[in-house]
């Protein structure tokens, strides 16, 4: 090397190398994220799938059919739109659901391995232990279900009247229960109570193989509409 | 001419150590886009790594760690380190010409400059090697090629120097620079080309500061279901919600470049816990982290008191990763025993109804803000750190947010 202007030349030659490489690697980067934000497709990296959005669950039995009749009734119930828990007498819930009895007890076959029966004492609408073990086990499994049933009836003695109303007591003790527990604020918006008497639906002899607190042998038709049904519904409206 | 087979070393070893810098910067470069790229970590340089194994390699961990670049508060993923070590190893490979273009006492001197310099990368090295080692535990096959390059130049700059010492003058050069003035031009050249190709860097780069909190806000930061989980005591005016599976490994990452940065300490972070486990999360079709639902009952166990802080079973469980999620892949108990093993306070808590409900309370809350299902996710007084952002540009983005006080 001769000279102090050839040594100038080789100097900016070689800082020249690192500043031309890095400066075209950046400038490489800024041309595709200007790519990325107008949308276009970059063919580099190996790319990431879009994360989904956290949702409640939606299982595969919540067909149109189920989600039109449950939407009827939460909604006619109370527990869609004003997001108070007011509860569904037994003319209200058949008029809504506009199905027969086996029919509505039919929406909720799938639920076997999610509901429980809680079963009461004649003409009674008192808790015992082994009824809020029960249901304590159920609500706390709520997974991601949107919304909690509370069907409550009662056996066939006794007047139409009565019947309507220990269903009614029945359905708010199983309320008061989860309110005096679960200390939460959801809960309103989740709950949804429809006391059927003696009237509708009534549960037949193939829900003794559910799970329920009577005892294993009270399981005849009168035992087991002295009840409350409760069960999370994994379906989203 | 003595000296001429170690000065062709010497720049043989520069090109090499330039190419090795150049491959880190390159992959380090590639990440401008806010995009996953693989990485080139071979001793052959430009050699690719599969992304899988890349992101345990001792390459990712490296590029990752706040040591890999400087100012990254002032630029998105900062400046590679690996750019002025292109720089340094260009000069080094100028100043072995320099040596050969000179005669006489110049060609000495310059050979002096020459071995004094080529000292450069190796200090360089050796910090850099001990905090691979020491702080990082990693080591990578990119920055072992710098190291070995950087030893190689200055063992030969030396025995240039040496050879050209050695044997007699050939000429009186009478118009060669002093040592003192040879050395001085030598530092401003060393500072010219790092400086040169540092302004080239940042002349390049686009604007990041447009993205800075466009990634979504959350509608409400309150915690009325008690579902949060504090990370620490700070008592900073900026809140940061941290949504993070405790056996994901991004999750660890990403809590410890925060760590590593200190802006953790600008902020009160607390954890939403979102396992991504389908034993308790009904929104991933499978485990993808064994064990992760035991491990959150476990935090919020802690949370309520019932045995050590909370951050204690984090730490744990972080360090533990591996062991737990290869432990429940075959044996849903096994997270359970080793948390019950570690914290036997913990054992009548956890799979309890009440904190699978608070658990299950946390993953809803993910519903009601409707987030995306990963994890880490980062929200600054509600303003969402960009996911693009969590990696190299995580103190560039931060700063940013917590500069305007959340989002735009």
């Amino acid at each position: 090397m001769n000279g102090p202007v050839l040594r100038v030349v080789v100097g900016v030659a070689c800082a020249g190398v690192p500043t031309l490489l890095a400066s075209s690697w950046v400038g490489g980067a800024s041309t595709r994220l200007s790519k990325i934000e107008a949308g276009e497709a970059v063919d580099e990296g190996p790319g990431e799938e879009k994360a989904a959005i956290a949702s409640a669950a939606d299982e595969g039995y919540c067909n149109g059919d189920l989600r039109k009749i449950l939407r009827r009734v939460l909604q006619s119930c109370g527990l869609l739109g004003s997001g108070e828990v007011r509860g569904c007498q037994p003319v209200q819930a058949k008029n809504v659901a506009t199905m027969t009895g086996a029919d509505f007890n039919a929406l909720f076959l799938p639920l076997n391995q999610r509901a429980g029966i809680i079963q009461f004492e004649k003409d009674s609408a008192d808790l015992d232990p082994g009824d809020t073990a029960l249901l304590d086990k159920v609500f706390a499994d709520q997974r991601g279900a949107s919304y909690f049933f509370v069907v409550a009836r009662s056996s066939p003695e006794g007047s139409t009247d009565h019947n309507r109303e220990l269903s009614q007591k029945r359905a708010d003790a199983v309320m008061g229960h989860l309110r005096g527990t679960f200390n939460d604020p959801d809960l309103d918006r989740e709950v949804g109570l429809l006391w059927l008497g003696e009237e509708y639906a009534q549960l037949d002899e193939d829900f003794c193989g559910w799970k329920r607190s009577g005892a294993a042998d009270k399981c005849k038709p009168k035992d087991i509409n002295r009840s409350a049904f409760v069960a999370w519904i994994d379906c989203r409206l | 001419m003595p000296g001429r087979v170690h000065l062709a070393i010497v720049v043989i070893a520069c090109l090499l150590g330039l190419m090795f810098a150049g491959v880190s910067t390159f992959d380090f470069a590639q990440h401008l886009d806010r995009e996953v790229h693989d990485l080139h970590c071979s001793f052959i340089p430009g050699a690719k790594t599969d992304l899988a194994q890349g992101a345990s390699s001792g390459c990712q961990v490296t590029m990752m760690s706040p040591y890999s670049s400087v100012l990254r508060t002032s630029f998105w993923g900062g400046i590679p380190i690996s750019l002025p070590a292109m720089a340094t190893f260009a000069f080094l490979a100028y100043r072995a010409l320099d040596v050969l273009g000179r005669h006489g006492v110049g060609r000495r001197r310059s050979a002096g400059v020459l071995f004094a310099f080529s000292a450069v990368p190796v200090i360089a090295s050796l910090v850099m090697g001990v905090i691979a080692l020491v702080e990082l535990e990693a080591a990578c096959r990119l920055c072992l090629g710098i190291y070995g390059a950087s030893l190689v130049t200055l063992l030969a700059a030396g025995l240039a120097y040496a050879s050209i010492r050695r044997a007699p003058l050939d000429t009186d050069d009478a118009h060669a620079p002093s040592a003192g003035m040879m050395t001085v031009a030598a530092f401003a050249q060393l500072g010219a080309f790092v400086g040169i190709a540092v302004v080239g860097y940042v002349a390049k780069m686009p604007d990041y500061s447009r993205f800075v909190g466009t990634c979504g806000k959350l509608d409400d930061t309150s915690d009325p279901g008690k579902i949060m989980v504090d990370l620490d005591k700070n008592a900073a005016s900026h809140q940061a919600i941290e949504v993070f599976d405790p056996l994901c490994p991004a999750c660890r990452a990403f809590d410890r470049r925060l760590v590593g940065s200190g802006l953790d300490r600008e902020v009160h972070r607390r954890a939403v816990l979102f396992p991504l486990d389908n034993s308790c999360n009904w929104m991933v079709d499978q485990a993808l982290h064994p064990g992760a639902c035991t491990i959150s009952e476990a935090i919020l166990c802690a949370d309520e008191g019932k045995g050590p802080p909370a951050t204690a079973v984090v730490e744990w469980a972080f360090e533990a990763q591996e062991k737990v999620r290869e432990a429940s892949k075959n044996d849903p108990d096994a997270a359970r025993r080793m948390v019950v093993d570690r914290f036997p306070d913990l054992g009548g808590c956890v799979g309890s109804d009440a904190v699978r409900q608070r658990l299950n309370k946390s993953l809803r809350w993910a519903v009601a803000h409707a987030i995306p299902v990963l994890t880490p996710q980062l929200f600054v007084n509600g303003t969402k750190l960009c996911p693009e952002d969590t990696d190299l540009g995580l103190e560039y983005s931060l700063t940013g947010l917590l500069r305007r006080g959340g989002g735009r």
